[in-house]
C-alpha cells in the first residue's frame, strides 16, 4: 500500500516535471531577451506606461520593456541623459530645443494628439455661462477663450462675476510654462488670443508679453507636471483651483481607470473646449539605437486603440472618434476649432518675459 | 533518462529556489526607526508626524501583508531637504503637504504620487474664549485675529515655519491674507515694511513654537494653552481627547482669508534597482486608498483623498464649529524663490528673537566619542552657514547663553545675534575638556537666574540641557521651587544621551511643558530637532 502510494506519487512528480520542461525549453528559446528602455515620460502618460495589456503587447510583439522617470517636457531636455534611451514629451517643441540644444538629429515620431481643454466645476461653469464665456452645443461645453482672456486682463475677482464663495481673482492655473508642456501650450493660445487670434510674432511679442505677464503674476507657485496639476485639481476642489488648464486625455483616462472614483465625482466636474485651443502632439524621441524599438511597438495598431480608450490619447488629429464608451459627460467626437502655435523662438522669448 | 530527469529536477528546483531563499536572508535587518510594523520584505518611509495617528492602520496592513513597514518621523521641510541629496535612505516620503516634494524633487526621482487625506489648517481655540472674543462665526478674517493681537487679547501656538508644514502653511496663508485681498504673495511684497511690521506683530501673538504638529497637541493635553495653529485633523483629535479627560475643547476656526489645505502625497523614490519595492509599495498605497481603509482614515478626523466625508462619518466632524460644507479657497502658493526668501525672512527677521541657554555637559563620561558627537551637533546650529543650510540661523536679536558644567558651573559666556558671537562660543566650547561629576540642576539654576531681566514674553525662551549621565540631585528641589516660584513658562528641552537617566529628565520636561530629545541614535539631529522647537 504504501510503496504503491510512493510511486504513484513519483509518477505525478514525473509527469509535473515532464510538463514543465517542455513548457520550459518551448517557450525560452523562441523569446529573445526583452530590450529594457529607460527614459523621461510626461507624466500625462504615465499611465500608458503602466497598463498591464499595453505592456504585454509590446513585450510578446516587439520584445520592448519600458521604464520612465517622470518629467516636464522641457526639464527632460537639459535633464541627465545618460542611460537613458528615450524622451516622450508633449509637444514638438521640445524636440527642437533638444536639436538646437545637442545639435542632433534624433529619431521621432508622433505617437498621440490629445486637445489642451480646462477643467472646472459646476459652480464656476454657471457663472460663466450665465456671463455667456460658455456654451453648451450638444451637450459639449465650449469656451469663449477671447472673453475669458478679457476677463483677466480686466483683474476681475471671482465674486465679480457672482461666485463670492471663492476668493481672489479669476484665473486659470496652469503648470509652469518653462517646464511643462500644458502650461507652455496655454501661454501660447493665451497670447494669440491677446495677439488678436494670430500667432505671436517677433514683431509683437514685446506688447502681447506685457499684458500676459499680468495674467501670469497672479499664478504664483507653479506644478511643473500635469498629472500633479490635474491630481490637485480633483482633489483639493474648487477652492483651491476654479479652472485649470490641462488635456483632455487626462480626464478621460482617469475615468476609466477609478470608475468609482468617477461616479462620485461625475457630476463636479466639467470639461471645457476652448474656443480656439491647441493640439498637444506627443513626440517620441530615439536617444539611441535601443531607443528607437520603442516607436514601432508604440504604433502598433492595437497600442493605439487601447492608448484611445483607455487612456483618452486621440491617434489622429483630424479624425471623429467614437467618446460614448468613457462615462464622462461632453466629450467632443472632433475638435476643429485650433490655432496654431507661434514658432519656438517667439515661444522662448514669450515664456522669458513672463517668468 | 532517470538522470537526465534528475538534473533537470534538480535545476529546476534551484533555480526556483534561490530568489526566494534570496529575499527572506534580507529580511529584516535590525529595525532602527521611529516606527516599525510587521516582520517581511522592508518598506521604508520617512513621513510628517501627523501621521503617527494612521500607526495602527499601517500596522494592519503590514501583518495581513507580511511585509515590514519602517517610519521615520520628520518635519516635511526637511523631507524637502532630504529630497534634494543625492542618496536617500528611503523608499517613499510622506510629507504633510505637496509643496515640500515639488521643491524637493528637482532630479525628479519621485513615482506614483498619491494624495492620501487632506485636512486644512486651521486655528483651534477654546470655546469660551473664542466666543467672548467674538469668533464663533464664518467670516472671520487675518485683520481680526492680528487686531486680538496687538489688542494682548489672544496668544497662540505654532509650529516652526521653517520646520513643519503646518507652521509653514499657515504663515504663507498669514503672509498672503495681509499683503492683499486674495492676491498671491509676491517677492516685492514681502520686501514692503509695512507687510513686514505687520506679519512681525501677528507672529508676536506665538506663545510656543514647536517642531512638530503632533507635539502641539501633546503640549495641550498635558498643559492649559488657550489656542494654537494646526490641522483640523489634529485639532479633532486633541478634542476628543479634551472631552474625555474633561477639559475644554477647542473650537474651529477657519479663517477665511488665510486657509491652507494639507493634502498628506505619499511618493516612491525610484532608484532605478527596485522593482521589488516599488510593488510593496504600490500595493501599500492601494491599501491606503482603498475604500476601507479611507473609512477609517475619516475616521480619525482627515478628510478623504478627495476632499469629502463619507456620510456615515459625518459625526466626527459634526461638533466644535466644524465646518465640512464650506468652500474652503486656500491661498495661492507663491513661486518657490518667494517661498524660500519667505522662510528666511520668518527664521532671521519677523519671528520673535530666541533667549536660548544651552545647558551642556562636560562631565568626565562624556571624553572622546560624547564631546566629539556634542560638538558636531553645535557646530550645526552655532555656525551660521550650517544653521541656514536647515533654516536653523536665529534673527540678530537672539540672545544665547552656553553654560558648560561637570559637577558645578564651568563658565557662563553670551552670544548675541546669529553669527559671528556664537562662533566664537563654539571655539570656547571646543577648548574645554570634560571631567568630573555631574549635575544638571546646578547648571539649570544658573541659566534660570539668567532668565532675570528679560522681558520674556518678546522672545521664544528654551532652556536646552545635553547630558550623559545620572545627575547628582541635591538641587533638585531648589530648581522645581525656584521655577514655581519664578512662575514661568519656559521649556526645558533635554537632549539623553549615554547613560542619562530618562526619569530625571522626564521630571524637568512634565515641569516646564517641554519634551526629551533622544541623542542616543543620533546626536546631531538632536540638536537640530531641539533648535527647531525655539
Amino acid at each position: 500500500m504504501k510503496s504503491k502510494n510512493i510511486k504513484y506519487i513519483g509518477l505525478v512528480i514525473l509527469a509535473l516535471v515532464m510538463v514543465l520542461v517542455v513548457v520550459f525549453t518551448r517557450a525560452k528559446p523562441e523569446k529573445k531577451e526583452p530590450v529594457y528602455l529607460d527614459g523621461y515620460l510626461g507624466g500625462e502618460k504615465i499611465g500608458i506606461f503602466e497598463d498591464d495589456e499595453i505592456a504585454k503587447i509590446l513585450l510578446d510583439k516587439y520584445g520592448v520593456v519600458f521604464d520612465y522617470q517622470k518629467a516636464g517636457s522641457y526639464d527632460m531636455i537639459v535633464a541627465d541623459h545618460t542611460n537613458r534611451n528615450y524622451l516622450f514629451p508633449a509637444s514638438q517643441a521640445p524636440l527642437e530645443l533638444y536639436k538646437k540644444t545637442y545639435q542632433k538629429t534624433p529619431k521621432s515620431e508622433i505617437i498621440y494628439n490629445t486637445p489642451l481643454v480646462i477643467y472646472s466645476r459646476p459652480l464656476v461653469v454657471k457663472a460663466l455661462v450665465q456671463k455667456g464665456v460658455v456654451s453648451q452645443k450638444s451637450g459639449v461645453y465650449y469656451v469663449d477663450m477671447n472673453q475669458l482672456t478679457q476677463l483677466m486682463l480686466d483683474g476681475l475677482t471671482w465674486a465679480d462675476i457672482g461666485v463670492p464663495e471663492l476668493y481672489g481673482s479669476i484665473v486659470v492655473d496652469t503648470t509652469d510654462p518653462s517646464a511643462s508642456n500644458s502650461g507652455n501650450m496655454f501661454a501660447a493660445l493665451l497670447a494669440n488670443i491677446i495677439n488678436g487670434g494670430q500667432p505671436v510674432t517677433a514683431a509683437n511679442v514685446d506688447e502681447v508679453a506685457v499684458k500676459l505677464k499680468k495674467i501670469y503674476d497672479k499664478l504664483g507657485y507653479m506644478q511643473t507636471s500635469s498629472a500633479d496639476m490635474f491630481s490637485q485639481f480633483l482633489k483639493i476642489g474648487v477652492g483651491a483651483n476654479p479652472m485649470i488648464a490641462g488635456y483632455e486625455n487626462q480626464l478621460l483616462e482617469f475615468a476609466v481607470s477609478n470608475p468609482d472614483t468617477w461616479n462620485a465625482l461625475k457630476n463636479e466636474i466639467i470639461i471645457l473646449y476652448p474656443t480656439p485651443t491647441v493640439w498637444s502632439t506627443h513626440v517620441y524621441i530615439a536617444l539611441d539605437k535601443a531607443g528607437e524599438a520603442g516607436i514601432e511597438a508604440l504604433l502598433d495598431s492595437e497600442v493605439q486603440r487601447l492608448s484611445w480608450t483607455h487612456h483618452g490619447f486621440r491617434t489622429g488629429a483630424n479624425a471623429s472618434q467614437e467618446t460614448g464608451q468613457f462615462n464622462v459627460n461632453g466629450v467632443a467626437k472632433e475638435v476643429t476649432s485650433v490655432t496654431q502655435l507661434p514658432d519656438d523662438a517667439v515661444m522662448e522669448q514669450l515664456i522669458e518675459k513672463i517668468k | 533518462m532517470r538522470k537526465v530527469i534528475l538534473v533537470i529536477m534538480a535545476c529546476f528546483f534551484l533555480s526556483s529556489c534561490g530568489p526566494t531563499s534570496n529575499f527572506s536572508g534580507n529580511d529584516n535587518p535590525p529595525a532602527e526607526a521611529d516606527f516599525v510594523a510587521g516582520k517581511g520584505d522592508v518598506l521604508r518611509i520617512v513621513s510628517g508626524s501627523e501621521n503617527e495617528e494612521l500607526e495602527p492602520i499601517i500596522e494592519e496592513y503590514a501583518q495581513k501583508n507580511r511585509v515590514q513597514i519602517q517610519v521615520d518621523y520628520l518635519g516635511s521641510l526637511e523631507i524637502m531637504n532630504l529630497l534634494s541629496q543625492e542618496t536617500i535612505d528611503y523608499d517613499a516620503v510622506w510629507p504633510a503637504s505637496s509643496i515640500w516634494i515639488n521643491m524637493g524633487d528637482v532630479s525628479h526621482r519621485l513615482k506614483h504620487t498619491q494624495s492620501i487625506s487632506t485636512t486644512p489648517v486651521v486655528f483651534g481655540i477654546r470655546e469660551s474664549k473664542a466666543k467672548e472674543l467674538g469668533l464663533m462665526r464664518d467670516d472671520v478674517m487675518i485683520e481680526d485675529i492680528a487686531q486680538l493681537i496687538e489688542a494682548g487679547q489672544l496668544s497662540f501656538a505654532m509650529t516652526s515655519a521653517t520646520q513643519s508644514n503646518s507652521g509653514a502653511s499657515a504663515y504663507l496663508a498669514f503672509l498672503t491674507a495681509l499683503s492683499g485681498s486674495g492676491e498671491v504673495l509676491t517677492t516685492e511684497a514681502l520686501e514692503q515694511p509695512a507687510l513686514q511690521a505687520q506679519i512681525s506683530n501677528l507672529l508676536s501673538g506665538v506663545n510656543r513654537s514647536s517642531g512638530s504638529s503632533n507635539w502641539l497637541v501633546d503640549l495641550f493635553l498635558k498643559s492649559h494653552y488657550d489656542a494654537m495653529v494646526n490641522y483640523e485633523a489634529l485639532i479633532i483629535s486633541a478634542n476628543k481627547q479634551f472631552v474625555a479627560q474633561g477639559d475644554e475643547p477647542l473650537a474651529l476656526i477657519y479663517v477665511k482669508d488665510a486657509i491652507s489645505i494639507a493634502d498628506s502625497p505619499l511618493a516612491f523614490i525610484d532608484k532605478g534597482d527596485s522593482s521589488d519595492k516599488e510593488k510593496i509599495f504600490l500595493s501599500f498605497q492601494a491599501y491606503l486608498l482603498s475604500k476601507d481603509t479611507q473609512n477609517k482614515i475619516e475616521q480619525t478626523g482627515r478628510r478623504d483623498a478627495y476632499g469629502n466625508i463619507d456620510p456615515a462619518n459625518e459625526k466626527v466632524f459634526a461638533e466644535w464649529g466644524i465646518d465640512t460644507k464650506m468652500v474652503l479657497s486656500p491661498i495661492t502658493l507663491p513661486k518657490a524663490e518667494t517661498i524660500r526668501l519667505a522662510l528666511n525672512l520668518y527664521q532671521t527677521t519677523f519671528k520673535k528673537p530666541a533667549l536660548t541657554l544651552y545647558c551642556l555637559d562636560f562631565s568626565g563620561s562624556m571624553s572622546g566619542e560624547g564631546n566629539d558627537q556634542m560638538m558636531k551637533g553645535l557646530e550645526q546650529l552655532l555656525i551660521a552657514e550650517n544653521a541656514r543650510e536647515h533654516f536653523l540661523q536665529g534673527t540678530t536679536n537672539d540672545v544665547s547663553y552656553f553654560i558648560p558644567f561637570d559637577s558645578d558651573v564651568l563658565s557662563i559666556y553670551q552670544a548675541n545675534g546669529n553669527d559671528a558671537e556664537l562662533e566664537q562660543a563654539y571655539e570656547r566650547l571646543r577648548a574645554e575638556s570634560p571631567g568630573g561629576g555631574t549635575d544638571v540642576y546646578a547648571a539649570i539654576l544658573e541659566a534660570l537666574k539668567r532668565l532675570d531681566g528679560y522681558e520674556l514674553a518678546n522672545y521664544t525662551p528654551a532652556i536646552v540641557l545635553l547630558t550623559d549621565g545620572r545627575s547628582m540631585q541635591d538641587n533638585e528641589d531648589e530648581v522645581v521651587r525656584q521655577y514655581q516660584a519664578m512662575n514661568l513658562d519656559v521649556p526645558i528641552f533635554s537632549i539623553m544621551y549615554g547613560d542619562a537617566d530618562p526619569a530625571q529628565l522626564e521630571a524637568l520636561a512634565d515641569l516646564t511643558n517641554a519634551r526629551v530629545f533622544d541623542g542616543r541614535k543620533d546626536l546631531t539631529d538632536a540638536f537640530k530637532k531641539v533648535k527647531g522647537y525655539n
